[in-house]
Formats: structure tokens, sequence, C-alpha cells
């Protein structure tokens, strides 16, 4: 499992504007329906069912909603950078300006967890959270995202 | 009266010498007490120093005296808490794990050199028990902070195993002194249950009087400190005179008294702290001393096998077998049979068959200090980077610094604490009403810039204020979590957490299994996720304990008292890895010459080991030969008539 296979270069934005977890989630939601085919609605009411167990805010800046669709075809990554953070009653409770939405067939199993498992040790990277926060154009973002595979796929 | 001088001028110096030692040896990271250990050997009489010290008599009095103080700090710093997680797994260590240790290390003894059995079975006796100086140490440097059911069982475990192994040891030199073990077999596990017995009332009787009368009495401050180590010092010698252990005696003493409301409890703290440290540096310094480095050649091989023995397969069988009932996840027994740390005790303890006039105990006396410089390199120095690898860390706690703490009478069961607030802990900034304090605690007063401000007109709490709480001191860490500045230690874990995903410990299971494909039985689904964790764990689950779920696990992330408040899920488990996940990875992106190189390695070194191997074992049996020979006509006359005595 690579980033690769979960995330296109048109899911990724390079500034997204929002000024509350609300506004950025149905932002994100809108765009992945975009790009998946699904509902707009949908995919907001995945995410937000997902949030209220407990805040995907991981810490540190990170927030990596995710969430189990019936009509999907594949996973679906989608990567996010915030023009300014906003509140997202992270664990740390510091403000989140790094948005990694991850969607997964109702069926994915295993799948899900282990697309789930890498992105969650991919943002957890300090260095890469660094180089992220540092690049505001969405192709430098998705090499970025792509590129440390190799000596990660061990 | 020059002489005294120039002995109080080598004793500071001598002190001052290993203090500034220590500061050396942090850097390097090298094990502490194997420094004054070092110190000692140095200056002794093969070392430039020269001094030549062999009056085992005196060793084994101060060396107990130090003991005993250094046991009853270590229970005084152990709170309650950790006793109830540990006390199954410590006291199943201290007795059997003892007993297997000492057997199995003294069979191998046996096989290997064919001593007889009793002499072998003394070896391991000296070296069964693990050493609280050095394991208290070890755990508690450079802010490591362990699972706490690791820890407690760690040290609890070294507090209670000596009785054990002085009996074990006085025995088998009993044995060997009065000929054949028959008359001395039929009282042993009466005189045992006596010991253990003995010891253990003293203990708790002669704490909870020590607590009764520090918290009577009307002494001037200063006093408080020195009177509870008399007492420390009155129930380790009076325990030991009746007959009881007195090393449990005072360790128990330690953990009552310590856990109680006790007067000036930080002085008491403050001045046992630098007193222990006293205590394990001349212990240490004087166990160098005594030992002649020359005369330890000829029982190298000896030692070597002992110490492998008892490290690679005595301690981990030992451990096996007695956490065999205790719930310990795989990693967390392989860490606590790494951790059996030797330290003072054995040697201390390999004085006793030289004082009892063992034919040939000062071999006995080498041999523990070999195996105990063993386990100090290979052990002490491996362990922080063992916890890391086998993954038994939690973040640490915040480092108590720029905090006020101030004792109130010890009826009033409260803390008043002063902070001033750090700009990046959690409060600074927030609101006042969003401040989360914990149950029963309250604002004094907040000093900002110099003035108080009003309590019915602080809106929020700003970083440089000067906030005076009162607290129940089982809330005072909570507190400082609220108000403190993460360390650096926190802030390097910070990337570290325990898993991938938090939740409340409301959340049911049945929801978090459905969104993570979770398997769940269908009466555990309608539990909420601390429920459930703490059923899996059982009623001593500690923050960083985890349960598997599937692939997955769920890990303690917070716990109010003895209830979970916070469950992390970590969506793949983590597996047993001593090398870095990404090590293949790391080998691939080396260039291709070197990477060729690299697999050419192994060969190439075992061709050279081999050759080496083979010219140090012909010099080394050359030696060890000559060297024997000559300590042989050097002791021969005492030794003969040993081994014809019996």
């Amino acid at each position: 499992m690579m980033i690769n296979d979960i995330l296109v270069p048109e899911a990724v934005i390079a500034d997204l504007k929002a000024t509350s977890k609300k506004q950025a989630l149905q932002e994100l939601a809108r765009r992945a329906a975009e790009i998946s085919g699904l509902h707009e609605r949908t995919v907001f009411d995945v995410l937000m069912e997902r949030e209220r167990l407990g805040t995907t805010g991981v810490g540190n800046g990170i927030a990596i909603p995710h969430g189990k669709l019936a009509n999907l075809d594949r996973l679906y990554g989608l990567f996010a950078r915030l023009s300014t953070p906003v509140d997202f009653q992270a664990i740390d409770e510091r403000p989140v300006d790094l948005i990694f939405v991850l969607l997964a067939p109702e069926s994915a199993g295993a799948d899900h967890l282990k697309a789930l498992a890498k992105v969650s040790r991919l943002l957890r990277d300090r260095a890469t959270c660094d180089k992220l926060r540092g690049t505001d154009n969405a192709e430098a973002l998705f090499a970025i995202l792509t590129e440390s595979q190799e000596d990660r796929a061990a | 009266m020059a002489v005294s001088d120039q002995l109080i001028l080598f004793g500071g110096a001598l002190l001052l010498l290993s203090i500034l030692a220590s500061v050396v040896s942090s850097r390097v990271g090298a094990p502490l007490l194997l420094v004054f250990l070092v110190i000692g050997m140095l200056l002794g009489e093969d070392g430039p120093g020269g001094i030549d010290f062999d009056d085992f008599g005196s060793a084994y009095l101060i060396a107990s005296l130090a003991l005993a103080i250094i046991l009853f700090d270590g229970g005084f710093r152990t709170p309650f808490a950790a006793v109830r997680t540990a006390w199954g797994p410590a006291a199943a260590l201290a007795t059997v794990g003892v007993l297997v240790t000492a057997a199995v290390t003294g069979l191998a003894a046996e096989i290997f050199f064919a001593d007889g059995l009793l002499e072998a079975l003394l070896v391991g006796a000296v070296v069964a028990s693990t050493d609280a100086a050095a394991v208290f140490l070890l755990l508690h440097q450079r802010g490591m902070e362990l699972r706490r059911r690791v820890s407690a069982t760690l040290e609890v475990e070294s507090g209670v195993n000596d009785p054990m192994a002085v009996f074990l040891t006085v025995t088998l030199v009993e044995a060997i002194t009065l000929g054949g073990a028959g008359h001395v077999a039929t009282t042993i596990a009466g005189s045992l249950m006596l010991q253990l017995g003995l010891g253990a009332v003293i203990g708790l009787v002669g704490g909870a009087v020590l607590t009764w009368m520090v918290n009577r009495l009307e002494l001037a401050p200063g006093l408080y400190p020195v009177f509870v180590v008399a007492a420390a010092l009155v129930i380790f010698g009076g325990a030991q005179s009746l007959g009881g252990s007195g090393f449990l005696a005072v360790y128990l003493a330690g953990i009552l008294s310590g856990n109680r409301r006790l007067r000036a409890s930080k002085l008491v703290r403050r001045f046992h702290d630098g007193i222990a440290w006293v205590s394990q540096i001349v212990m240490f310094l004087m166990l160098g001393l005594l030992v002649t480095p020359t005369n330890l050649l000829p029982d190298l091989v000896e030692a070597a096998v002992v110490a492998l023995f008892l490290i690679f397969v005595a301690r981990p069988l030992a451990v096996a077998l007695c956490l065999a009932p205790f719930r310990f996840t795989p990693k967390e027994r392989l860490f606590i049979s790494w951790v059996g740390l030797r330290g003072a005790v054995p040697i201390f303890l390999a004085i006793i068959p030289v004082l009892g006039q063992v034919p040939d105990g000062l071999r006995y006396f080498n041999v523990a200090f070999l195996v105990v410089l063993a386990s100090m390199l290979l052990q002490g120095w491996t362990v922080p980077w063992l916890a890391r690898r086998l993954d038994v860390e939690v973040p640490p706690h915040p480092e108590p610094s720029g905090k006020l703490d101030i004792d109130l009478p010890s009826a009033l069961d409260r803390d008043v604490i002063g902070y001033h607030v750090a700009a990046d802990s959690l409060v600074a900034g927030k609101r006042i009403e969003t401040v989360a304090l914990p149950g029963r605690t309250r604002i004094i007063a907040v000093l900002r810039q110099n003035r108080v401000v009003p309590l019915n007109q602080l809106q929020e709490l700003e970083s440089g204020d000067f906030v005076l709480m009162v607290a129940p001191p089982e809330h005072v860490f909570a507190v400082d979590r609220l108000f403190m500045v993460r360390s650096r230690v926190e802030r390097a874990f910070a990337g570290l957490s325990l898993g991938d995903f938090s939740f409340p410990a409301e959340v049911p299971l049945g929801q978090v299994a459905r969104a993570y494909d979770l398997p769940a039985a269908a009466g555990e689904r309608e539990m909420s996720l601390g429920a459930f964790v703490g059923a899996k764990l059982g009623a001593d689950a500690a923050v960083g304990d985890c349960c598997r779920i599937g692939n997955s696990e769920l890990i303690v992330e917070a716990m109010d008292g003895d209830c979970v408040t916070r469950v992390t899920l970590r969506l793949e488990a983590a597996e047993l890895s001593l090398l870095p996940s990404d090590w293949r990875g790391r080998l691939r992106r080396l260039p291709g010459a070197w990477r060729d190189r690299l697999i050419a390695l192994p060969g190439k070194l075992r061709q050279r080991l081999a050759s080496s191997t083979r010219a140090a074992v012909g010099w080394f049996k050359a030696t060890s030969h000559a060297l024997t020979t000559r300590w042989r006509e050097k002791t021969g006359a005492g030794k003969a008539e040993g081994k014809s005595g019996r």
C-alpha cells in the first residue's frame, strides 16, 4: 500500500480557506465528492459521525478525518493545507493546518486500516510536516506526500 | 592529628571526584554506579591510587549501613499504587525467582567447574538478587518513564529480593563451614519464614510508629530528617538482631512512612535523596577499593560463564516462570528479564563467605565482582535503548521546575502549590472558565506584574502570571500538567504518542469496532471503551498498558485514579522489533559499491574474528595459567587446607 494508490495529484489542495472545523470538513467533503462522484452531503455526514466518536485531530496541527462509505469503488485520499489554522478540538488543543481525508469502501476491511496507519505514520513524521508547511503549491505537496515511500515500503 | 586532617581531605576529595565524575558519565551514558566502582578500583592497590584496603569486616558494616539507607529511601519513594500494581509479580520474583536463579546459575557453575555442589550453589546464591540501588537509579535516570506495571515490578522486586538472597547465602555458608547439608536443610524452611515474617512485622510496625512519632514530636525542623534516618537504622538493626530480615523491614518501613502524610515530608525527601546518593557513592567506592583487580584474573573464565548463564539463561527462566500467572506482554517479560541488574548486593553478599571463613572464600568475592561488572556494562548500558526498542516507555510527566510547593500541617489533606504560567503551557491565554481544574482544587490568588488580581475580575490566565492554588496531593500531578512548560523530553515524545486515534473512555466499543472492522463479541459491543479495556487489563491497569483487538491495539492513554479516561487506538499492533522498521530500506538506499562491501562484510569479519579469537585464546590461556600458578603459590597453604578439610 502506497500513498500513490490512494492519492491523486488533483486531490491535493494547497490553500484551503476555512474558519472552523465544520467549514473545513464541508469544503473537503465538496472536493471529495468531485473526485469520487459521491454526494457531498453523504461524505460530510460520514466524516462528522466519525468526529463525534472522538476527534481525528491527532496533535501537532494534523487531522486525519476518515470514514467508510457504501458506494465507493476504492480508497480515496484527499490532502489539504489550510491557509489559516482552525480549531479542530485536537488532542493537544493546537489548531490544525494539515488535513488528510481518507474515505474507504464499506468492504475495504484490512486495506482501510493499513492505509490509515500509513497516513498516520507519514504525518507523525516531524520532518515531513515541516516540509509540507513550507510548501504552497499542490504539485510540490503531492511530491512530498508520495516521495518518502521507498524507504517506508519495507 | 595530621593523619586525621589528611583523611578528611582525602575523603572529601574522593566524594567531590565521584560527584564530578557523575556529570561526565551522564554525557557518555555510562551507568553511574559503574563509574563509582571504577573510581574505587583505580584508587585501590593496583591502580594509581595505591590504597591498600582489605578489611572485609568494616566493609561489611559500611555496606550494610549504606544498603539500609538506600532501601529505606527506595521504599520511601515507592507510591502505594505501584506496590498494589506490582506486589504479586514482585513477590514471586523475590522468592521463587531468586531460588530458580540461584539454582540454575549454581548448576551451571557445577557443570562447568565441578567444585562441589554446595560451593557452586553458593556462587549462584550470591549473584541471585537484583540490586535496588542500581535499579532505582537506572529507572529514574534521564527522565526515562516506563509503563507503571513494568517499572513498579522491577523496583519492588529489587527492594524485596535481598532477604531471600541473604538467607540463601548465609545458609549455604553455614552448610559449607559446618559440613553437610543434612541438619541445616531441616531448619531452612522454618528459619526463612521467621526471617521474612519477623522482618515484615518489624518493618510495618516500625514504619507506623516512626510516622506517628514524627507527626507528634515537636522538633527543630532540621531534625526531622535525621530522626527518620536514625529510626530507619533502628528498624534495620533491630530486625537483624532479633533474627528477622532487616532489609525487608527497612524497605517496608520506607514504603509505609513514604505514603503516609508525614510532617516536613518535603524536607525529609530532599535530605534522603542526598543521603541515599552519599550511601551509593560510598558503597560503590568502597567495594571498588576492596577488590584487588589483579586477583580477579584467575577467576575471569568462571565469572564470564556465570555471568552469561545468569543473564541469558537463569534470569530469563526465572522471569518466565514467575510471571507466567500474571498479565505481561512478551515484550514486557523480555524487558524485565533483561533488567536483572546486579549491583552492590551481590558484592556485599560475597563478603559473607569471606567473613564466614569458607575455604577459598575470596574466589566467591572475585566472581561476584566480575559478574556485577559484566551486568552493569552489558545490561546497564543497554537498558534505555532497549526500553525504547521494546516500546515499554510512556511519555514522561513534566519535570517539576518553576514550581512552588508548600507543606501544610499533616492533618490537612491539601498541598499549597504555585506556578508561573509558562508560555506554552495548556492554560496560558485561556479564559478562566474554560480551564478545567481537577476536583477540590482552588485558585487562592493570581499575581500579575506584582499585583494581586481580584479573583472576581479574573478573566483569563496570561503567561507569566503567578497562580497560587490549594489542591489535594493526589491531584498535584494533574495540575502540573496544566500549568507547566512541557519538558524537552516530552516535546521529543510528542511525535511518539501512544497510538493513532484517541477516544474518550465513554465511547461504546461497538461504534469503534464498526468504524474500524475490529472483532468484538456481541456482549462486548455494549461496553464502553474504558470498561472494555478495564475488564481486559484487570484492576491494575496503568497508562501505556494495551490489549489486542484483531490486528489493532487499544491503549490506556490517561487515567483519573483507577478509572480509565482516554483510550488510544493503535491501528497496527506493534510487533517485537529490535532493528529500526525501515532498516532494509536504509540499506537499499546505499550506493552499490557500499552495498556489496556490506554484504561481503560478515564473511570477512568472521574470518578476521576467528583468527584473532584463536590468538587471543592462546595468549589468555598462557597468561591466566601463569597468574594462576603464581596466585596458588601465594595462597597455596590456605587453599590446600580448605580442600583437604572437606
